[in-house]
């Protein structure tokens, strides 16, 4: 009988494959979904492993969680330096990092951070942390290696922008492999991104707007330009008050328009003429100082649940926002569950579209061959031999369907997540999960019952047809 | 090789009485049939126009049809009473058909294709079947059992059909205008196969035909008209 399946499969072969190509590429369309979702959800979450709170200016909790753990360039409102300072001094802090956005190096992200921060993402594979202005750590997959110098850019290659030639990096290490966008990222002290900040300013309003990350406190918005970069005055300033300080910053610079050099920049800036500038070590001290320029986001590690949840309490002010990133990505992932939702529904149309047309081919070739299954009748074969080999042919083609649809389901996600590992840092992981073994049987078993529909017609036809005419 | 002993007189004669077979939307039954005997090993003929009742009566006789009232039996098995499975096992046991488009399965040889009523009616082939089937191929002329059966001319094919006709040694043999689709020769060749083999094997031999060449080398002729024996 098999025998019998197998010749008559070759004899077709091209409807066979037909068929099947059919079915694997429905069920693909299916796969695809559910494993570049799962991967897009547990991609992100593993990117945000590392940070418990991120604190930003109010403003989109999405962006900035989207800007400060996947770093996506986005125009921040800047918080004032006083928070930085007030965060880190906080006994329920393990360690605070301010991630401040500078320019680019060939299309990877700078980030002005600290040494915590470093640390607090992993260690360093290679070399050693940055310990003076101008050295810089890299991601795992930057394309640079230890002992390169090279000049922060304006924007993404291609986009308008200069280079600030006054400014060379060292590269002095190398960050493990995280799977997260920030393998593509390039740490240098926060300072140093302050001073060319600083120094741009200094220099024209010619480049203004075209960093996204840095422009956002120096366009002409008042708003934004109030607020963040301005001297808060000295009186207010308690290092321990941060809450309060924030209070205060806001209405007082409600009518301080002048945007100026702080102190911190001022002393970066004095320097910023010499070679040797870059060349003084990194202090601690700057990031306390109140008066440090603002950063658009810092991240958080609390030393504790409990402080976790009472930290975001205390920096969720008018001037500060306090986020849990995994609450964040939770409400995004809903969002995606839906889009999964609409998704899945379509391509399981699709499917069932797929197996209503298969059956109607199936049905009308048994019925084109009611002929040959009469005479196989007529010739002594049993109904239930009948039955067998047509639904045989027919699960059989469906279960192959099915199996390469799912393997080319994995190698359409697998090539989807590495272009888009590629394109963002994020790694995303395909993986299967019993879940959808169950559900590849399930589909197996819809097959069969399905097949059973034409082989039961066979089963039924009458065997004096081979006879007639 | 001698006729086969071992069934004779079992299977072999038929006994039909009072048989009517109507099908809906007709007023006229497709056959009726008061009474036939038919001897064990007997050679017949069976003749009419298209429409005379010779199908219904074939499907009949091969149980591939439902007795619709009456009683028809084959040596002691009434196949009247007997259900459709038990009707395919019947057949399966005891009648071996030629038909006029020989139904024979491409893509696979001409051995596999004797074999294969048998390898459907059952989960391994009977010891001997498959030498069984290379002496019936050899028999009827097949010099290359292995051949694809599709590379066949016409003729070989109904050749190859009657060797899977007598594969299971049937009691009955029924031919469905054997030679309706073939040139004259084959033809010849295949109706002279026909009256050999089954006087060889003793089975009871049924030709429906127009040939009047082939009925003319039957011992005896049933025609048909309207569904009714005349004589």
């Amino acid at each position: 009988m098999l025998r019998f399946i197998a010749a008559d499969l070759r004899r077709q072969w091209a409807g066979a494959l037909a068929i099947l190509l059919l079915v694997a590429l429905a069920t693909a369309l299916g796969v695809v979904v559910t494993l570049q979702e799962r991967a897009l959800r547990l991609g992100s979450a593993r990117a945000a492993d590392a940070f418990d709170l991120v604190v930003g200016a109010p403003g989109s909790e999405t962006q900035l969680v989207l800007s400060s753990v996947f770093l996506q360039a986005a125009a921040l409102p800047l918080l004032p330096g006083t928070v930085l300072a007030g965060l880190i001094a906080d006994p329920r802090v393990a360690w605070a990092a301010p991630v401040g956005f500078g320019d680019f190096i060939e299309g990877y992200p700078i980030v002005g951070t600290t040494p915590a921060l470093v640390e607090g993402i992993g260690g360093l594979a290679q070399g050693r942390g940055f310990a003076r202005l101008g050295e810089a750590v890299i991601g795992a997959n930057v394309g640079m290696r230890l002992g390169d110098h090279f000049h922060p850019q304006h924007g993404r290659v291609g986009e308008p922008g200069g280079t600030h030639t006054e400014i060379t990096y060292h590269v002095v290490g190398r960050l493990p492999p995280t799977g997260t966008p920030w393998d593509r990222a390039v740490l240098v002290p926060i300072e140093t991104v302050w001073l060319a900040h600083h120094h741009d300013e200094a220099d024209a309003a010619g480049a203004a707007g075209t960093n996204p990350f840095l422009r956002t406190g120096h366009s002409d918005a008042t708003h934004e330009g109030e607020a963040p970069q301005a001297d808060p005055p000295e009186g207010d300033v308690h290092n321990d008050e941060p809450l309060k300080h924030e209070v205060h910053s806001g209405e007082t610079h409600a009518g301080d328009t002048h945007v100026g050099p702080t102190h911190a920049g001022e002393t970066l800036e004095g320097e910023a003429g010499h070679p040797d500038a870059l060349d003084a070590p990194i202090r601690a001290e700057s990031l306390s100082d109140p008066h440090a320029p603002g950063v658009p986001a810092i991240v958080v590690k609390p030393r504790s649940i409990a402080d976790a949840y009472k930290l975001r309490q205390a920096y969720r002010t008018d001037h500060t926002w306090a986020v849990f990133p995994g609450e964040v990505l939770t409400r995004l992932y809903s969002t995606l569950g839906d889009v999964r939702l609409v998704l899945s529904l379509v391509a399981s149309g699709a499917q069932a579209l797929v197996g209503a047309a298969i059956l109607l081919v199936v049905t009308i070739h048994v019925v084109q061959r009611r002929r040959q299954i009469g005479a196989l009748r007529a010739l002594g074969a049993p109904r239930l031999a009948i039955f067998a080999i047509v639904w045989g042919e027919v699960a059989l083609i469906a279960t192959g369907g099915l199996a390469a649809g799912f393997a080319l389901g994995y190698g359409g996600a697998l090539a989807l997540s590495s272009a888009f590992s590629a394109a963002s840092g994020v790694s995303l992981p395909v993986a299967f999960v019993p879940g959808d073994l169950a559900r590849l049987a399930g589909l197996v078993l819809a097959a069969a019952i399905v097949a059973s529909l034409p082989a039961v017609l066979a089963y039924r036809q009458s065997p004096a047809a081979a006879l007639r005419g | 090789m001698p006729p086969d002993t071992t069934r004779s007189g079992t299977t072999r004669f038929l006994r039909l009485r009072a048989v009517e077979q109507r099908f809906p939307g007709l007023d006229t039954p497709a056959l009726a049939i008061p009474s036939l005997d038919i001897a064990a090993g007997e050679q017949v003929a069976v003749m009419g126009p298209s429409g005379s009742g010779k199908t219904t009566l074939i499907n009949l006789l091969t149980g591939l049809e439902r007795v619709g009232q009456g009683s028809l039996i084959w040596g002691d098995t009434d196949l009247a009473t007997l259900s459709e499975g038990a009707r395919d096992r019947w057949r399966a046991a005891n009648v071996g058909l030629v038909m006029q488009d020989f139904h024979l399965f491409p893509g696979l040889s001409a051995l596999e294709n004797v074999l294969l009523p048998q390898r459907l009616a059952r989960l391994a082939l009977p010891a001997g079947a498959r030498a069984e089937a290379g002496r019936l191929l050899a028999r009827v002329g097949i010099e290359r059992p292995g051949q694809a059966i599709e590379t066949m001319s016409r003729g070989q094919m109904q050749r190859v059909a009657v060797a899977r006709a007598l594969a299971v040694r049937p009691a009955i043999i029924v031919a469905d205008e054997p030679t309706a689709s073939l040139d004259a020769d084959s033809g010849a060749a295949v109706a002279q196969l026909l009256l050999e083999l089954a006087g060889e094997s003793g089975a009871t031999l049924l030709v429906a035909t127009h040939d009047a060449s082939l009925v003319a080398r039957l011992p005896r002729v049933l025609r048909l008209e309207s569904g009714r024996l005349k004589d």
